[in-house]
Order: structure tokens, then C-alpha cells, then sequence
């Protein structure tokens, strides 16, 4: 289901997600849709991995959770550490995941995006304090969920739309 | 290890070597970021980036906001204006109260010869941005170092003491709130005078630390900043008591507290600056 070619437009799509992915998350969220904003940041750079690893992983993420680190004002290193962790679960589990429909592709991801955000959250309570309540593992849910309609998505595009007018 | 399924070239190194080398990388980040404060500078380039993109995304909102406002019924207009004519009354008797009363302080200071207090500048600020707040609660303002900001202002909005400012930008500065976990406020109740500590518990809550059991405390008593820290003016608003329990195990009172500032609300902020040389002991 993969458009895996080399094509020019590729590295243009590809910054062009992130950077998407990067002002989303500039929006001014507030209350219960900060709560539950899924790491737009984290799908994207997982997703590329996934279907373009010679060209998104470790450096990519690393320098983004740099960013997330300074979007919430946390230590440098604790999103930048889960992200790295999150990319090596996807190269390990890649070929796997590439066979699976939307759904349990999705619900694969779920334990990997659990995994990056529990290392945040230990990593924050070994270098800072012990976190303010369990409200942060509400994004993965709808991190997945994310997942689940990107996945739905690329498939539509690439996979069936291209049968429908073959 | 051997990876399965791996698309590598035999000559790269292996994805377990990357990932130690990164996480090797992360490590070092935490540490000299946690222990010596040494990557203030990363911090500023990434405000650069990000606070046009912020200023960017917040636009619409701000211009939805004002459209909003353009459409608020004349009658509510009138019925606000009746009010405010009717407050402005009322303050102008306070004024005129709160006049008598500086100049009777100042005769009275100058004969006790105390050092007045300080002179005091304000800046308005506007809240840019909110993070997730699961270990410390923080918000980011439009105004940074330019506009004089240093670290340890405190900052107020109109029903009382917003937070402190935690680090500064060049055009962004962050705040840390008092609900947060470590920020502590030392307070004193209102209507009895006792001094105590007040401490953030990361919920939008605050509580009263050390109120030995026999304190006179009750719920609706206002706590207000007590100024013994030099950090804060004395007099600014805090929270109000919520409940009070008293805790078998402990020698101490249990005080909740709701702060009185819209820590979630409010979108324009105060920051008092005063002059460093009069604070300075």
C-alpha cells in the first residue's frame, strides 16, 4: 500500500506533512482539547519511518522531540529519547506493520505509541518531579485514532482509488 | 542482532547501534539541560522559529474573537454602560478615600523615616501559547526580554497573581502559574493576618502548607501575597480557602484553595516590574 518510489515530490511531501504536523500543534489548545490533542509530531515522523525509513528516522525525530521538549517547557531530551525509542520499535516491526489493513495496523501502533509516551513520562519523573496525574497517556488514544484515519486515508488514495480507474 | 526483515545496506551501522548512539545523545541532553541549564540558547532559537508560527496560528482565533465582539447587541451595550457609570461613581468615592489614605502614609512614613515602597511599571502581556502541563503548569506570553521582561517578575491579571516568569526570549517569555507543583507563594489570610506558604498541587489548585491544627481558618477566607519574599508585591489576591480538613496523622491543617486569577481564562496579563534598586536589600 506504500507509494515507496523515489519521486522528486517525495521529500516535498514529506516536509510538507511535518511541517503541517508542526503548526497544528501551534494552535492556541486549551482545557480538554489540549488534553487530547494527539502528537501530530510523533504520527508524522512515525508514519515516514514507516514508509520511507532511508529518509525519516532517528536524526528527523530526535531535533522534533527537541521541539516538543520546548513546546512544553519540559528538560531537553525527554520527548527527543521517547521519539528515538518509538522510531526503532517501527524499523523493528516494519515489515509487519506494512501488511496489515488501517484497523490492525493501527491497533499494532498503539503499543509503540503507549511505549514513547510511558519513557516520557519516566523520563520526566527521574529528571524533574513525578508528573501531575495520568491525564498524559489521553493522547495516545487519539494518536491512534490519527493513525487509523492516516492509514484509511493513504490506503484510499493509493490503493483502492488507483484500482477504481485502472 | 541480527534485524529481520531489515532494509539496510551491510555497510550502515545496524538500527540498535543508532538507537544507542541517539539515546546516548538524548542522555547527555537531559543531563546538562537538568543539572547545569546549559542549552538556554536551543531554547531562544527555538522561540524564534516558533513564535511567528504561533503569532500565525493564533491569528484566526483572534479575528473570530473580534467578529464576535462586533455583534453584541446595543441593549447589552447600554445595560454595560449603565453599570459602568454606576462603578465609576462608587470608585471615584474609593479614590478619593484611597488619596486621603496615601497622603496620611505618606506624612506618616516620612515620620517613621521607612523607605517608601517601590516604584512600580507594568507591561501588557497576552497569552501566546499553552503547553501540556503534566509535570509543571507553564504558559507562554508575547512579551519577552525586549520589553524588559527579566526572570522572577511576577505577573497578575485583574482578580489576582497569575504566576511568575520563568525564562525569557527575546520576544516570548514563559510563566510558570502558581497552581504548579513547585511554585511556592508566601501568603498571609486575609482576615486573621497569619502568614503561611501556599504551594501549587498541578490540579488548578493550591494548598496552605504547615497551618498548625489550632489556626484560625475557614473556607471563603481570601489569602493574599504577604510581600516578606521581596519577590512579590504585598497585597495581590491569591486564592480563596476552599476546605479545610483536619488529618489524624499529621500535626498540620489540610487548606485548599481555589486561585483567584483565571489561570485558564484570562488571555491579557500584568507584569509588575519594580525597580531593582529600591527591592534590592
Amino acid at each position: 500500500m506504500t507509494a515507496a518510489t523515489q519521486t522528486p515530490g517525495s521529500w516535498r511531501r514529506i516536509l510538507g506533512t511535518l511541517t503541517l504536523a508542526v503548526l497544528l500543534e501551534q494552535l492556541p489548545w486549551s482545557g480538554l482539547a489540549l488534553a487530547l490533542r494527539p502528537d501530530f509530531v510523533l504520527v508524522g515522523v512515525l508514519f515516514w519511518t514507516l514508509h520511507q525509513p532511508a529518509r525519516i528516522s532517528f536524526g528527523a525525530a530526535f531535533f522534533l522531540g527537541l521541539m516538543a521538549d520546548f513546546q512544553d517547557g519540559a528538560v531537553f531530551g525527554q520527548h527527543a529519547i521517547a521519539y528515538v525509542a518509538g522510531v526503532y520499535l517501527v524499523l523493528f516491526l516494519r515489515l509487519r506493520l506494512l501488511q496489515f489493513d488501517p484497523l490492525r495496523q493501527a491497533a499494532q501502533l498503539f503499543p509503540i505509541l503507549l511505549t514513547v509516551q510511558l519513557l516520557v513520562l519516566l523520563i520526566g519523573w527521574l529528571a524533574v518531579n513525578p508528573p501531575t496525574g495520568l491525564a498524559m497517556l489521553l493522547p495516545v488514544l487519539s494518536s491512534t485514532v490519527l493513525w487509523y484515519l492516516i492509514a484509511l486515508f493513504v490506503r484510499l488514495w493509493h490503493g483502492k482509488g488507483m484500482q477504481d480507474r485502472a | 542482532m541480527a534485524m529481520p526483515g531489515q532494509l539496510m545496506f551491510a555497510r550502515r551501522l545496524g538500527p540498535t547501534a543508532r538507537l544507542l548512539i541517539w539515546l546516548l545523545a538524548g542522555a547527555s541532553c537531559v543531563a546538562v539541560d537538568a543539572r547545569y541549564h546549559a542549552l538556554d540558547g536551543l531554547r531562544s532559537g527555538f522561540s524564534l522559529v516558533l513564535q511567528p508560527a504561533r503569532a500565525i496560528m493564533r491569528t484566526p482565533f483572534d479575528i473570530a474573537a473580534e467578529l464576535g465582539g462586533f455583534f453584541v447587541r446595543h441593549r447589552l451595550l447600554q445595560k454595560e454602560r449603565d453599570a459602568l457609570l454606576t462603578e465609576r461613581a462608587r470608585l471615584l468615592v474609593d479614590v478619593n478615600t484611597a488619596q486621603e489614605l496615601v497622603r496620611e502614609n505618606t506624612e506618616l512614613r516620612t515620620l517613621l523615616q521607612l523607605q517608601s515602597r517601590p516604584g512600580q511599571r507594568v507591561i501588557h502581556a497576552a497569552l501566546l501559547y499553552r503547553g501540556h502541563d503534566w509535570f509543571a503548569q507553564r504558559i507562554t506570553l508575547d512579551q519577552g526580554g525586549g520589553a524588559g521582561l527579566r526572570r522572577g517578575l511576577p505577573v497578575v491579571d485583574a482578580s489576582g497573581l497569575v504566576g511568575q516568569v520563568s525564562r525569557v526570549y527575546p520576544g516570548s517569555s514563559e510563566v510558570m502559574l502558581v497552581s504548579s507543583p513547585q511554585q511556592l507563594t508566601p501568603v498571609l489570610v486575609e482576615r486573621t493576618g497569619q502568614r503561611g506558604l501556599a504551594a501549587g498541587n498541578g490540579h488548578s489548585r493550591m494548598e496552605l502548607r504547615y497551618m498548625p491544627a489550632q489556626t484560625d481558618i475557614r473556607p471563603g477566607d481570601r489569602l493574599l501575597t504577604s510581600g516578606i519574599d521581596r519577590v512579590y508585591p504585598a497585597g495581590i489576591p491569591v486564592a480563596r480557602v476552599s476546605r479545610v480538613s483536619r488529618s489524624q496523622s499529621s500535626p498540620y491543617l489540610r487548606v485548599e484553595s481555589l486561585p483567584l486569577a483565571g489561570l485558564d481564562r484570562s488571555r491579557a496579563v500584568l507584569v509588575l516590574i519594580a525597580d531593582p534598586q529600591v527591592t534590592r536589600p
